[in-house]
């Protein structure tokens, strides 16, 4: 096993690739009683035009075939729902399904091993019929109902529809009442039989473990299955410049809310000391002590910081600041002009003072094994290490993050989307 | 795990929770008042205002930048309420010292700044800043009006109100505009200052803790000043409807939100610990009556479940339903009401129940807020149940015990969210 390490936040992790090519992460936490295991596949929400590596079959598939893989996967042959199987353990057990991945998870203080049990089996023994599939349209269709009536979600949707023309992204994850009505049992299967190979899926589990032996326990529930050869997942080109500057809906909200996107042209460079200078910026572009967030909220405009969030894989990135305000154009180019004066001018004891509160913000997430299991699989599938955060902090230096600012910062990758009031 | 209360003068406690679980310490307080009619929306604009700045920090600008300083120490306050009662918190969380790239005093600078926070605010002319009430009027404003933007916690909201109106618990947490209206300065500082003269103060710390906190804290110049009280908090009041009423509302919705409020009736011994195995075989999981058989075998809903509120003894079902299905799913939830009363449920659904709940028991000292929240629960009832304990009570409880609640349950309030 490999030991990847961080000394100043004393923790480490063990990382193997077993035979079968699964990639297994253990990250060992004394203290405490909890224990958190989650498993997933690359397979998420984007992936909908791929090659099956056994057979060279070029495959198109409904869109949110992904998300409903997740529901359906908990069914088992028995007639039992594993799910409840779990629950009964007195497990409290998950599966969520993003752009890139679906995960299927438990966390307990308790019955660990029959939760692992039954966790491993269910993930490892699809069992899909017609009428099985059939009913699932009806709870999904309820599920889509309500981020239709979501603001936030239309808010982030129409975002997405304002920076990208064409892009997998842009698909919703649970896709459209339309759209699931055409997935049937082989969908399933082929998905299936195509992105739950172990070599296209990654296990984390954390909590006091000894690294030897719950690697053991865990080789001792793999079903063999042949190592297949990767994926080859087809997207659209990405594309230069964004789709339109503004999209607007309106629906019942008491006030406006707002996105402002700034799209990032530049995927895949230095991935995480990229992300550091990016998450100082954010907060000291609209952070709680920055003069625009003072100014915003003398004048009324804004009640609360924005919500700051950099998304990225290899085939989109993109900064979204998130917020509620009567005037949310108002918002945008005090926005803008505050970016132009830090292009200008960038304190250096406010980077400084800045850099010192994300330092903060990482070592929060190992708070819980939840949050660092969950942060550990979601980095692995953007092809990072989660300690590289802690690890490349002091590498991120003020000329550095300057750079970043005037490449991703740009006045004219800027978007914004607007829930107005109806 | 060690946990010790200590009184620091009457009406005033500092309770310790030494845990070596997390990277961070937590530190709480809680300024506990009655629920009134009166008082509310001053106790709402009161966390506001104190968070704007104190006499040391006196723009929030400057209080950011301490907490920045501090490797982004997280503040935060708000408004709870407690039964009949509510709690205005505070609430700081920085990285213990062990963690941090050199060595700094971060525990003892986060004492100070939440006590001068809670303690020490921004006073000028004998009265709070006029500029920071008459923005904090503004905002609650618009966040009382924002109570419709969740649609669930909406419909939620609005069926607690119809269940208890005219009453200290059908009260909304934020107040109400037209009391806001006429909040002076001068009266909201006035209320203040009778607020820190009498309620009943609960300072909490969580993390790994020096050997000298209980001084750093009695000592601070703050917590000096204040005096000893005598506490007046609200009884729970406790009347039962009997009339069963039906509210429906209209929105602009895709899909419909049904609320039903029950009361839970029984006086029996250990009702809350039978009541949580009631509810949580009702609704409270995947295994719930609620969820397999309104989501898993009728498919009329994504989202349904139950929750217990065992200060007034009441439980709330929710479901989010196409609205053509509102009867069906009405009927469905009253048929899982009366199986219940009819023992219509197996000793391994009890089983079941005990092993979710005994797991959200465990999982109380594994988050800091959470173990915070459980001993100030206790410290309110005026109880001293230790975890283990909680875990025994829930182990022996019996069908014909579920049964008992479950005849005493009573429809008080079905709520509809429509368009």
């Amino acid at each position: 096993m490999k030991l990847i390490e961080s000394t100043r936040i004393k923790e480490k992790a063990y990382i193997e690739k077993l035979e079968n090519g699964l990639t297994v992460i253990i990250i060992p936490k004394e203290n405490t009683k909890k224990k958190y295991v989650i498993w997933g596949t690359h397979f998420g929400s984007i992936d909908n035009r791929f090659i099956m590596p056994k057979t060279n079959e070029e495959v198109f598939v409904p869109d949110g075939v992904a998300h409903f893989l997740e529901h359906k996967m908990f069914e088992q042959e028995n007639g039992k729902n594993s799910l409840d199987v779990l629950m009964s353990l007195g497990v409290d057990a998950n599966a969520y399904t993003t752009n890139n991945h679906t995960a299927y998870l438990f966390e307990t203080t308790n019955n660990f091993y029959e939760a692992l049990d039954e966790l491993m089996d269910y993930v490892q023994h699809p069992y899909f019929t017609d009428e099985n599939v059939e009913k699932e349209k009806g709870i999904i269709a309820q599920e889509i109902g309500m981020y239709d009536d979501d603001p936030g979600w239309q808010l982030y949707m129409n975002a997405l529809d304002c920076m990208y023309k064409e892009n997998a992204i842009k698909i919703d994850i649970a896709g459209t009442v339309e759209s699931i009505s055409k997935i049937d049992k082989d969908v399933l299967y082929k998905c299936y039989n195509t992105f739950y190979n172990p070599s296209n899926m990654a296990l984390v589990v954390c909590g006091e473990f000894n690294p030897e032996e719950i690697l053991q326990e865990i080789k001792n529930r793999i079903v063999e299955k042949e190592n297949q050869a990767e994926i080859k997942r087809i997207y659209p080109e990405s594309e230069k410049g964004i789709n339109k500057k503004y999209k607007e809906t309106k629906m019942q909200v008491s006030k406006p809310i707002f996105l402002i996107g700034f799209k990032d042209e530049t995927l895949g460079k230095d991935k995480i000391k990229k992300h550091i200078a990016i998450e100082i910026l954010m907060n000291m572009l609209v952070g709680k002590s920055s003069a625009f967030y003072k100014n915003m909220y003398d004048e009324g405009l804004l009640l609360a910081p924005l919500d700051m969030d950099y998304e990225y894989t290899d085939n989109y990135a993109h900064v979204m600041l998130t917020g509620q305000s009567k005037n949310p154009k108002k918002v945008q180019e005090e926005l803008l002009k505050e970016m132009n004066n830090l292009k200008q001018n960038m304190d250096s004891q406010y980077f400084e003072r800045i850099k010192k509160k994300v330092y903060g913000d990482y070592v929060v997430e190992y708070n819980s094994v939840a949050d660092i299991a969950r942060m550990f699989l979601s980095d692995y599938f953007k092809g990072v290490n989660s300690f590289d955060y802690i690890e490349q902090y002091n590498e991120v230096s003020i000329e550095y993050t300057k750079e970043i600012l005037k490449e991703i910062f740009d006045e004219k990758n800027c978007i914004m989307s607007v829930v107005n009031i109806k | 795990m060690i946990n010790e209360t200590i009184e620091l003068k009457q009406g005033i406690k500092f309770h310790k929770i030494e845990t070596n679980k997390f990277k961070t310490n937590l530190l709480a307080i809680f300024l506990n008042v009655p629920l009134t009619r009166q008082n509310v929306t001053k106790n709402a604009l009161l966390a506001a205002i104190l968070r704007r700045g104190t006499n040391n920090m006196p723009t929030q600008e400057i209080i950011s930048k301490n907490l920045e300083e501090m490797y982004g120490a997280g503040f935060d306050c708000g408004i709870e309420k407690n039964g009949d009662n509510q709690t205005i918190k505070f609430y700081l969380e920085s990285i213990n010292d062990e963690f941090l790239p050199q060595k700094e005093e971060l525990l003892k600078r986060s004492f100070d700044i939440l006590f001068d926070i809670a303690f020490n605010p921004l006073v000028e002319n004998g009265k709070f800043k006029e500029e920071y009430v008459k923005g904090e009027k503004e905002n609650l404003k618009q966040i009382i009006e924002g109570k419709i933007d969740n649609k669930g916690a909406y419909a939620m909201e609005r069926c607690i109100e119809e269940m208890y109106k005219n009453k200290a618990y059908g009260l909304y947490k934020y107040g109400y505009i037209e009391d806001l209206e006429n909040i002076t300065s001068e009266e909201l500082y006035n209320y203040y200052k009778e607020v820190i003269k009498t309620c009943k103060i609960d300072i909490f710390v969580s993390g790994i803790l020096p050997k000298d906190i209980e001084k750093t804290v009695k000592e601070n110049e703050n917590i000096s000043k204040l005096q000893e009280r005598k506490i007046k908090l609200n009884e729970e009041q406790k009347d039962i409807n009997n009339e069963e009423k039906t509210v429906e509302e209209s929105m602009d919705v895709t899909q419909g939100k049904l609320v039903l409020g029950l009361d839970v009736t029984s006086n029996m011994e250990n009702l809350s610990y039978i009541t949580m195995c009631y509810n949580t075989i009702l609704g409270g999981g995947a295994n719930s009556k609620m969820f397999q058989n309104v989501r898993e075998k009728a498919s009329l809903a994504y989202t349904v479940g139950s929750n217990y509120l065992k200060r007034k003894q009441n439980i709330i079902i929710r479901a989010g339903i196409e609205i053509q299905n509102y009867e069906k799913a009405l009927e469905i939830i009253k048929k899982q009401l009366e199986d219940m009363k009819n023992g219509n449920f197996t000793e391994e659904d009890i089983q079941n129940a005990k092993n979710l709940i005994i797991a959200t028991i465990e999982n109380i000292p594994e988050e800091q807020d959470t173990e915070i929240s459980y001993y100030f629960g206790q410290e309110l009832a005026g109880t001293n149940i230790s975890t283990k304990e909680y875990e025994e009570k829930i182990q022996s409880v019996t069908k014909d015990q579920i049964i008992e609640v479950a005849k005493s349950v009573k429809l008080n309030t079905v709520y509809f969210l429509r368009n």
